[in-house]
């Protein structure tokens, strides 16, 4: 499988996707057996709120990345259901007009509830399509959750989308992802309003000059009449052009990577062992019959499971 | 005899309750009364000329007339042994349509001579309802199959050719069931008046000319919603200035209830569809008396509620009469009204598959509610919809004839608005008022129809209710009978002959996309390319510029053998084309 | 470690068909059974219907068609996934199926034909019981 996917056949390179994705036995192989191969994609992160057009922008730009030679991945994240674990991933709906073209391989992605680990298994996707030789990687993800913040942040360049008619859709970007854009866009500029939302933005921006070593260009764009997409290829394929190394070779970066995968590991041993161990069902009963209280328990199960 | 005052009632009520009801209730062991009983405290009828009315009088809840054109001459129909098509009304014939034009003009002109002279109630296949003519690769393998197949006024000529003389076109009406590509079908339709030589003022028929319930629930959609909606204001003014026998639209909240929508639902989109063609109407510089009289609805949605069904149509009529008199300050009576078909109906959502000859019986409930609503108490749909292979005579037999047991034997249809004054009735009426005016406020907050279509919120509303209402049978919380109850191994699946008139001969079907495609490679080869091409460019600069009527450049097209996907073509470069809805 | 396998399913309505309710149905049926369902909405070719397939690594394709087209779609369909190995994926028919055309679409290889008054829980018993696969 992993040969295969290695020559960019597309059936191998999604059953290797599953494979980790799904955490089954050998995924960390995989991992470890392609690792030195990659890190020379170049990750484009792509966040904004519901209904900013951000899958049809990137299906636009994508299709033109291809067109200059370039093989993409794109990896569309969609929550899951908290109640069922299920999703609906619909994002390939916005992507029609280049789900069969041959140079952009597409993967929907659910959060599967994983704290944190959403971040890592989607850094894990990426670094698969970039072993079976994808040269730009495109994550998407709706900008609501820390998560998915978390995801696009672990990206070489941010793009923000957001649009006219959004409501406080300029006030939403506020709550956390500001810092971490490379360039705003807003998007469906054919719409009124646009000009109001530049104006915000970068009154914002200016405020925080502070917080930002450079502050970042703010574009309009509209994938309908195509105003601003010339603009923004033009940013876009200059930032791919010179990108450097990657963040695989950022002492900071691979820290992080490293913890974020302990943390998660450490999680499902813990878990792992409590459930193996009556499943905490003693220490309930205690905190509930007001013998304990949940802080004592945590601290005696650390000790017990951990051995801290 | 003394009045009894509110306070004796109420006194009598909480008596009543405490002494006969809720004991029973406890002997029972039940939660709470499985029935429900309507007191004078449920309804104020102090304000009964307001609410309710005279038929035929503001606000319409009991009805647009005392009696209809088909209830006044019902006795002298049964004693002629007068039978209708069922599927056609008045003048119009059966909807259908299949194959290339020139089948179906066969098959017409053999409908004929066995004596059906309806008018032309054309359904079109569905490549050229999304605008994409026979040879795009879009329109492979549903060429000529759900309709007929029309790329340009040619075809549209050759179905006609079925329609003169006694049948000319200033004689019969036409129905056109078509929405996104409305306004080229509107405008062939003139140019074959022009070429035959009859004014368009003497045009008479219904295009369904309703794009927003498209995206709400048929998805034969082309353009976004609000370029959809200028063409809608185009059709309007033109049809109102130029062709004012000719209906401008068939508003449906069928489609939408169908699709899955609640009854609130159903009604609040189909009100919230209404007001933003009324606003386009009047953007185009109409008064509001001068095009509304002409818009129709195809019939709202309906269910197996009998009661929910009749309460349904009575707050409906009220509420369009309310936002014409009191939004738009109509004058005419007229527009004030829902002129559809028919009322209340079961809908063909609710006939089953499973032991099907069930649905005669749940067609019936439709056909009571139907006569007690203001409407034919039309037994529909034929038991064997739902077996998807076309109605069998049997069916079709059988559906006439519960119509005339409702109207005939059981005189259904002798009370206008029988239910008028009931106190569960109206409170009933008022309640299903309130939740859609309600729905409809939250609508018009968004910014209106086409907002709340762009935002996702119509159609999202829609498929989470037909979720709901699905996981309602799976959990038994709703009953269907032979579905997901009664279906132990001592139940019997009745059966009866069914034999189905051949409609369509299978084997043109299997080539009509093959033989339209050289009717079209043919029609491309000998037609005057230049002025295609120039009538195709004009018809784009006027397309920007959104202040123009395009119905004129469209006419010049289509006389000019443009096929209707070039048409759609240089409207989708301009305007560009709808997503399909995200879940 | 802990395992996370889901089953995926994508959802399609080939052709130009625009009913969409049993679709959306479906697919928060399914959602709701814990699956991961890929959405791809209305007008899909047999193309993108496979492509789409392939690139998710879906278990199930669930196609629904109303407009009676069903046997020439879903044979591009079986035809386009055998040309790419991916004749394993399990294909699902729903819509408006008359009873001698299912067998023809089983014969086809389709795993399952649901016409209207399916549960869900059905399709996902099929589904689970097919793949083995219990997520």
């Amino acid at each position: 499988m992993i040969e295969a996917a290695r020559k960019s056949n597309e059936r191998a390179l999604a059953k290797l996707i599953s494979h980790v994705e799904d955490r089954k036995p050998g995924w960390k192989d995989i991992m470890k057996a392609i690792y030195a191969e990659t890190g020379r994609t170049c990750v484009i992160g792509v966040t904004g709120s519901p209904g900013s057009g951000k899958s049809s922008l990137v299906s636009e730009f994508a299709k033109q990345l291809g067109d200059m030679g370039y093989a993409i991945g794109i990896i569309a994240v969609d929550p899951s259901s908290p109640f069922s674990g299920g999703a609906v991933l619909g994002d390939r709906i916005r992507m029609r007009d280049i789900s069969t073209y041959k140079n952009i391989f597409i993967r929907s992605m659910a959060t599967r509830g994983m704290l944190g680990g959403l971040c890592q298994a989607a850094r894990d996707v990426v670094r698969i399509m970039d072993f079976a030789g994808r040269d730009i990687v495109i994550i998407e993800t709706v900008g609501v959750g820390q998560d998915e913040i978390e995801v696009v942040s672990a990206s070489d360049y941010v793009v923000l989308v957001t649009y006219p008619g959004g409501g406080d859709s300029v006030q939403a970007i506020k709550a956390g992802v500001m810092e971490i854009a490379d360039i705003f866009v807003v998007n469906k500029c054919d719409r009124d309003g646009a000009d109001v939302i530049v104006s915000e933005i970068s009154a914002m921006l200016d405020l925080s000059t502070e917080t930002v070593e450079k502050i970042p260009p703010v574009i309009k764009t509209s994938t309908f009449t195509k105003e601003g997409i010339d603009k923004f290829m033009e940013i876009l394929s200059e930032f791919i052009q010179k990108k450097e190394k990657g963040l695989h070779f950022q002492e900071e970066h691979v820290r992080q990577e490293v913890m974020s995968i302990l943390e998660t590991e450490m999680v499902s041993l813990i878990k792992e062992k409590i459930s193996s161990d009556g499943n905490m069902e003693k220490e309930l009963k205690l905190i509930l019959s007001g013998k304990s209280d949940p802080y004592s328990v945590a601290d005696e199960l650390i000790k017990r499971v951990a051995g801290i | 005899m003394k009045k009894n005052s509110k306070e004796e009632i109420k006194e009598a009520l909480k008596k009543w309750e405490d002494e006969i009801l809720n004991p029973r209730v406890k002997k029972f062991n039940l939660d709470k009364s499985p029935t429900s009983f309507y007191t004078p405290l449920s309804w104020d009828n102090s304000h009964f000329l307001e609410k309710v009315g005279f038929p035929g009088q503001f606000p319409f809840t009991a009805g647009n007339n005392p009696f209809d054109f088909w209830r006044a001459y019902a006795n002298f129909a049964a004693k002629a042994g007068f039978r209708s098509d069922w599927g056609g009304s008045g003048k119009s014939g059966k909807y259908g349509g299949f194959g290339t034009p020139a089948d179906y003009r066969d098959y017409l002109f053999k409908m004929q001579s066995m004596g059906r002279y309806g008018g032309p109630n054309i359904a079109f296949d569905l490549a050229t309802q999304c605008g994409y003519d026979s040879d795009s690769s879009f329109a492979e393998g549903e060429v000529g199959r759900v309709g007929v197949a029309v790329d340009s006024m040619q075809d549209f000529a050759v179905i006609y050719e079925a329609y003169t003389g006694n049948l000319e076109i200033d004689k019969v009406p036409s129905n056109f069931t078509i929405n996104a590509p409305a306004a080229v079908i509107i405008a062939m339709y003139a140019c074959l008046a022009k070429k035959r030589g009859i004014p368009l003022n003497k045009l008479e028929g219904t295009p369904q000319n309703d794009i927003l319930k498209e995206f709400i629930a048929r998805g034969t959609y082309i353009y976004p919603p609000a370029p959809s909606l200028r063409l809608f204001r185009d059709t309007c003014v033109f049809c109102c200035k130029n062709m004012p026998a000719l209906n401008i639209n068939s508003i449906g909240g069928y489609h939408i209830r169908e699709a899955g929508a609640t009854r609130v639902q159903d009604l609040a989109f189909s009100m919230a569809n209404g007001i933003a063609y009324i606003e386009a109407g009047l953007e185009g510089g109409l008064e509001v008396d001068e095009f509304v009289p002409a818009f129709t609805f195809n019939a709202f949605g309906g269910s197996m509620e009998i009661y929910q069904e009749i309460a349904f149509q009575r707050a409906a009529r009220r509420v369009w009469a309310h936002i014409l008199r009191d939004r738009f300050h109509a004058k005419n009576p007229k527009s004030m009204q829902i002129r559809q078909p028919i009322t209340a109906h079961i809908g063909c959502s609710s006939a089953t598959l499973q032991r099907p000859l069930n649905n005669l019986a749940r067609a019936v409930v439709g056909g009571i509610a139907a006569g007690m609503s203001g409407g034919i108490a039309g037994a529909f749909p034929p038991f064997d919809e739902p077996l998807g292979l076309g109605h069998s005579q049997e069916a079709t037999q059988l559906q006439q004839d519960a119509s005339r047991i409702l109207i005939y034997e059981a005189k259904v249809t002798d009370i206008c608005d029988p239910w008028a004054g009931s106190y569960f009735m109206e409170s009933l009426t008022d309640e299903i008022e309130k939740d859609a005016l309600a729905e409809l406020e939250k609508i018009e907050k968004m910014g209106g129809a086409v907002a709340a279509i762009e935002n996702g919120y119509m159609p999202r509303a829609v498929a989470k209710s037909a979720y709901d209402r699905q996981k309602k049978i799976e959990n038994q919380e709703e009953l269907v009978v032979g579905v997901n109850c009664f279906t132990g191994e001592h139940e019997i699946d009745v059966s009866i002959n069914r034999v189905v008139e051949a409609t369509y001969d299978p084997e043109l079907m299997k080539t009509a996309e093959e033989r339209q495609k050289a009717n079209l490679a043919r029609l491309k080869r000998e037609r005057n390319g230049t002025a295609v091409v120039s009538s195709l460019r004009s018809l784009k600069v006027q397309a920007e510029d959104k202040d123009k009527n395009l119905m004129p450049a469209i006419c010049e097209c289509v006389e000019n053998d443009a096929t209707l996907q070039e048409i759609c073509d240089v409207l989708r470069e301009v305007f560009g084309e709808a997503q399909p809805m995200k879940l | 470690m802990g395992q996370d396998s889901k089953i995926r399913v994508l959802v399609a309505k080939p052709g130009l068909d625009g009913h969409e309710r049993g679709a959306h149905v479906v697919a928060y049926g399914l959602r709701d059974e814990g699956f991961e369902v890929i959405y791809t909405g209305l007008r899909q070719t047999p193309e993108q219907i496979v492509s789409a397939a392939v690139q998710e690594d879906v278990d199930v394709i669930g196609l629904s068609i109303l407009s009676g087209a069903h046997l020439s779609l879903t044979k591009k369909i079986m035809e386009g996934l055998k040309a790419k190995g991916a004749n394993d994926v399990l294909v699902t028919v729903g819509g408006v199926i008359p009873e001698e055309d299912k067998k023809t679409l089983e014969e086809m290889g389709v795993a399952g034909v649901f016409t209207s008054g399916s549960k869900i829980k059905d399709i996902a018993a099929l589904i689970r019981t097919k793949l083995g696969k219990n997520a």
